[in-house]
């Protein structure tokens, strides 16, 4: 006799709960205590592990961002340049440098930072000069600003 | 460039780039220990390629080494005092910064004893403790407390400018004060440069010489 509803009888049960598992599981295996090895303690920690990455990558910028500036003041005073003076200078000589790369030139290329300081220092002393003297000297060589017509 | 202490012996700013060549990997935009910064040394001068160029390990000695510095306290606000000793402590004199690399170093103060409150702060600062049990809560003017330990106004000041983290603790062994002139030889060995004061202490008028008093211009005749 023909049975066609054999294989309803057959129960369906789940056989790759462990790969299942081990997909949370690997996310968990440098955590501190058993949720590095328990299923259901690691399932909570691994997904506030995935939120605060994510919420983290706003934050990275900020940090990164005050990590270079610290960086970009500490190499500007070794210079006798304070930063703000530093990168105001900069930016009015129309040298459009990032803080990333200014952090980078002052670890890696200290002649150029030191060029780029002697750089803000004149353009400073021009800007002085244009705003305290009578305007019977020239006007300075740094403070022209040249229009680029892209 | 202005910046430069006096008896510097490190050379800044003579570092080799490293070209194109680096890989983006060995960047240390968090901190590490593959910086080819520039601080180089006396130390034995590499091949002449047309200029000073340092070894490798001079270079390495230089941007890595822990240094010691000095500071006179004489005639100096407190205040100021540790805010220098903080930058240097902490290593955000450096360009290669980061709160993790651990790029502190040593300062040694002298002459706490004759720091210079500003204003009426002698009498009227005041430093509390509680030592815990009832009844046990001590307030000291600062002249009281300088008296009975001449390195504490100082030690507190920095300690309570430095992060409230837990490398403030490391930070502060790394701190050396003494309240006169007087250095142990072990430390003094150590030395490498003196941070400028912070104020410029002005001069009484039985220190100037009878001639510069004579050359100071006479702004207008009695």
């Amino acid at each position: 006799m023909v049975v066609l509803s054999a294989a309803r009888w057959l129960r369906s049960r789940l056989t790759d709960r462990f790969w299942r598992k081990l997909e949370v599981l690997k996310y968990a295996r440098h955590f501190r205590g058993r949720k590095n090895r328990c299923y259901k303690l690691a399932v909570r920690s691994v997904r506030r592990a995935f939120v605060k990455s994510t919420k983290a990558r706003a934050e990275k910028k900020r940090v990164l961002r005050a990590l270079w500036i610290t960086r970009i003041e500490a190499a500007s005073l070794e210079h006798g340049l304070k930063y703000p003076v530093f990168i105001s200078n900069l930016v009015k000589s129309q040298v459009e440098l990032n803080r990333k790369v200014l952090a980078d030139l002052a670890i890696y290329e200290p002649k150029t930072f030191k060029s780029l300081a002697a750089l803000a220092q004149r353009r400073r002393q021009e800007g002085f000069l244009a705003a305290l003297g009578d305007g019977k000297e020239p006007e300075g060589i740094f403070s022209r600003i040249v229009r680029h017509h892209y | 460039m202005a910046g430069k202490g006096p008896g510097q012996e490190r050379g800044r700013g003579r570092g080799r780039s490293e070209g194109p060549a680096l890989p983006p990997g060995r960047r240390p935009s968090q901190g590490s220990a593959s910086a080819s910064r520039g601080r180089g040394g006396p130390g034995a001068p590499g091949p002449r390629r047309g200029m000073a160029s340092y070894t490798k390990a001079a270079q390495q000695w230089a941007t890595f080494g822990r240094a010691w510095y000095l500071l006179d306290a004489k005639m100096q606000p407190p205040g100021k005092i540790a805010a220098a000793t903080v930058m240097r402590l902490e290593g955000k004199h450096k360009p290669i910064y980061h709160a993790l690399n651990d790029c502190g170093d040593h300062v040694v103060i002298i002459n706490t004893r004759h720091i210079a409150f500003s204003g009426n702060k002698w009498e009227q600062k005041v430093y509390s403790s509680h030592t815990g049990y009832p009844g046990g809560f001590k307030q000291v003017t600062a002249t009281q407390l300088h008296l009975k330990d001449p390195t504490a106004i100082v030690k507190l000041t920095v300690y309570r400018m430095l992060p409230k983290n837990l490398q403030r603790r490391t930070m502060m062994q790394r701190l050396h004060l003494f309240p006169e002139d007087v250095i142990p030889e072990d430390i003094q060995k150590n030395l490498l440069q003196e941070i400028p004061q912070p104020r410029a202490v002005p001069k009484r008028l039985d220190e100037y010489t009878p001639e510069e008093i004579a050359a100071f211009p006479r702004v207008w005749t009695p």
